[in-house]
Formats: structure tokens, C-alpha cells, sequence
């Protein structure tokens, strides 16, 4: 193996790793970001959806209804997500990496 | 006039009977008329003597007349069995109690019956091709046509929903990194699709009330029945569906002059306090009264409704529908 092969393997591992960095500390971390905002979203959603699981009557639940079925996935980790969820701030906080 | 007229008017005032009264008398002008109740009561079926039920049958004796009642209790279920048979097709076994628990309280809500209701209504005009008129008896409550107000808010409520439901979805194909899949995609999302479908559900509504549809007011000339109507003028015009006309119904008749037994002072003392509730109605309300009908000793039915027939005032000749 003679000194070109050597320093182009070396950058090969640098680029590697570099990448790996730069997608660890700076794209993961936003990708993260937009799934929970995502998530937030989808929250707003349910909750306009079935204010009734809240005990507020709402005349549209009936029409709302008809989505349930499609909503499977959703309305478990909507669930989910209610219960883990102790306050907005705490929420918003998991959303930043200090 | 219209091909979708509406009696509305508080419980007990005689909606069904100038409903049907109504309905007769476009028979008899050569119109395919279907009379649409939403009586529990089942008022319609005394009326014509003959039972009616979801589906339109021809009212014996008379010629072009259809009639059906619709009960929103069994809407209701009807609406929910067809959730759960989506459910079961597309639900885990373990997810279905967890929604069926949401549906039922979906269900129980205090707006389910006239939602019901009035899907069924938006149904039947949707429907009507057979008809060159259809005379809706609504429920005995104002909730029903406060209910036809709503298209608007509804379609709004939709947009919203739908626009919520866009941005999560843009936002979770933005989130997929690489060659993942995102969680959920834009295209033929079921969801969406059911939300268009509703939204044009009530875009129908809303064009085919605000510009084919009459409403009338059926009132007995007491001072309750005449507040609520107040009431329910006020509350259609805000919702931009002015009400044609009122009906007074169940007018005392007047004694003749040389009776003066207690009976005759009595009616003379009730028709005096009417003919001033009349009065009013004529001084202070918007809407002309287009018919005065007599109390009946008998219950009106079959040449009785004839009679109160030829007493509406209420012309019969159909435009054509503009937005079926």
C-alpha cells in the first residue's frame, strides 16, 4: 500500500466521520424537530376532531365520527402522548438539545 | 316558488297538518309533491290514515303524492352501524374498544339527532329528481332549522380541520430522513378524502338552501307561539334564509251575534284577544301571514285537509331547481 492509497483511505474515514457528525449534531436533531411539531400538530387536529374526550359537547363529533375508523394509529399515539405529557413546556423543551 | 319548502314553528302549533295540507294541494295542481316528516310522533301517518316509513310511498287516493317519515333515532343508528362496519374492516381488534368508547360518546351528543336529521334532509333534496316538490315537516323544535344554518360554519370547521390535517402531514414527509417512509402521506390519505367528501356534502347544503328552498312559519295566535316565532324569524335571517310567510293555525271560530250563552262569551272573548295577537303579527312581524286557518272539531284528515288546503294562501308553481 504506498502513501496515495493511505491518504485517500484517511479521507474516506474523515468524510465518514464528518458526515456522521454533521447528521448526529446538526440534520438529526432537526428532522426530530419537524416530527414533533408534526405530532403537535396532528394533537391540535384530534383534539378539534373530539373535544368530547374532554367532555365538551361538539356538534361536529357526529360528522367526526366517520373518520375513527381511518384514525387508528393516530388517536392511540394521541392518547399516548396525552399521558406522557406533564405540561407544554416540558414538550416544547424535548424538542431542543442543550 | 322553490321546490324545497319547510314548515317550521314550535310543538303542537299544526306543522304536519299544513304541511300536509300543503303538500295536497300541489298533488292536486299536477306536481310530483314528496312530504318529508320528521315526526316522531308519526303524525303524518294519521293524517293520510296509512303508515309511512324511511322509504317514500304513494299516499292512497291522491294522485302524485308521496309521502315518508324519518325517525332520527333510527338515523342515528344507522349513521353509527356504518362507522363500525368501517371500523371492523379497517381497526385492529385491540384498537376497536378504544374507538368504539369515542364513537358512542360522539353519538350521545346533544347535536347528534338533528345532525342525523339533517343529513337525511340534505339527502332526499339531493335525491329529488322524481319531485317537482318536496315539503319538509320539520322537527318540533327550532334546533332543526337552526340547523340549517350551519352549512357555512360546517364547511369552515372542515377547512380548518383539513388545512390542520395537511400541515402534519406536509411536515411528517418533511421529517422522513433518507429513503424512510414518512409516518403519513399527502396522497390518498383516507382522511383528507373523507373531509373533501363532507366539505362538498355541505357546500350542496348550503347553495341548495340559501337559493331553492322556502321556509314558512306555522304559529297558533297565542303569546308563546308568537314570541318563539319572533324568535325563529330572527334566527333564520341571521343564517340569510328569510322565511316566506307565517301560518296562523287553530283560530278560534266567531259565535254567531245573537248567542250570548256562556260558551259564545267565552269564544267571543278568545277571538277578540286573537284578532289582537293577529294584529301584531301583521303590524310588527317581517313576513306576511300567507293563511288563517280554523280550529277543526274534528281531527284533520282526509276532505277536513282538503278544506284547509284551499285556506293556504301559499302559491304552488315550481322553479326549477337551480343547484341539484
Amino acid at each position: 500500500m504506498d502513501l496515495a492509497d493511505r491518504i485517500e483511505r484517511f479521507r474516506e474515514t474523515l468524510e465518514e466521520w464528518l458526515r456522521g457528525l454533521y447528521h448526529g449534531m446538526i440534520t438529526h436533531p432537526a428532522y426530530e424537530k419537524i416530527e414533533k411539531e408534526a405530532e403537535d400538530i396532528e394533537d391540535v387536529f384530534l383534539l378539534a376532531c373530539f373535544p368530547d374526550a374532554f367532555g365538551i359537547p361538539s356538534p361536529v363529533s357526529y360528522y367526526t365520527a366517520e373518520l375513527l375508523p381511518y384514525l387508528e394509529t393516530e388517536f392511540e399515539a394521541w392518547e399516548r402522548r396525552l399521558w406522557d405529557r406533564d405540561m407544554l413546556i416540558e414538550r416544547k423543551g424535548q424538542q431542543y438539545h442543550f | 316558488m322553490e321546490p324545497f319548502v319547510f314548515f317550521g314553528g314550535k310543538g303542537g302549533v299544526g306543522k304536519t297538518t299544513v304541511s300536509c295540507a300543503y303538500g295536497l294541494r300541489c298533488a292536486h295542481d299536477g306536481l310530483r309533491t314528496l312530504v318529508v316528516s320528521t315526526d316522531p310522533a308519526h303524525s303524518v301517518t294519521d293524517v293520510f290514515d296509512q303508515p309511512f316509513d324511511d322509504d317514500p310511498t304513494p299516499v292512497e287516493g291522491i294522485d302524485g303524492l308521496e309521502a315518508m317519515q324519518l325517525d332520527p333515532e333510527e338515523e342515528v343508528t344507522r349513521h353509527l352501524d356504518d362507522i363500525r362496519r368501517d371500523l371492523s374492516e379497517q381497526v385492529s381488534a385491540a384498537m376497536v374498544n378504544e374507538i368504539n368508547r369515542q364513537l358512542e360518546m360522539a353519538h350521545g351528543t346533544p347535536g347528534a339527532y338533528e345532525s342525523a336529521l339533517f343529513d337525511r334532509f340534505i339527502e332526499v333534496m339531493r335525491n329529488s329528481e322524481g319531485y317537482d316538490r318536496v315539503v319538509f315537516d320539520t322537527a318540533p323544535s327550532g334546533s332543526t332549522l337552526r340547523l340549517l344554518g350551519l352549512p357555512d360554519l360546517l364547511e369552515g370547521w372542515i377547512d380548518r380541520l383539513m388545512y390542520k390535517r395537511r400541515t402534519s402531514i406536509d411536515l411528517f414527509e418533511k421529517a422522513a430522513i433518507g429513503n424512510h417512509e414518512p409516518r403519513r402521506v399527502m396522497d390518498g390519505d383516507p382522511v383528507l378524502a373523507r373531509l373533501q367528501e363532507r366539505k362538498e356534502f355541505f357546500r350542496f347544503a348550503g347553495d341548495t338552501l340559501g337559493n331553492d328552498a322556502a321556509f314558512f312559519l306555522v304559529l297558533n295566535p297565542d303569546e308563546l307561539s308568537l314570541n318563539e316565532t319572533e324568535r325563529s324569524i330572527a334566527d333564520l335571517e341571521e343564517k340569510d334564509l328569510p322565511v316566506r310567510g307565517l301560518v296562523a293555525n287553530k283560530l278560534t271560530p266567531e259565535p254567531d251575534d245573537d248567542e250570548n250563552g256562556r260558551g259564545a262569551r267565552y269564544l267571543r272573548e278568545r277571538v277578540e284577544t286573537e284578532r289582537a295577537h293577529l294584529e301584531t303579527i301583521r303590524e310588527t312581524f317581517g313576513p306576511p301571514l300567507v293563511a288563517e286557518i280554523g280550529w277543526r272539531t274534528a281531527e284533520v284528515k282526509g276532505s277536513l285537509l282538503e278544506d284547509v288546503a284551499d285556506e293556504l294562501d301559499i302559491e304552488t308553481a315550481v322553479e326549477p331547481p337551480t343547484h341539484v
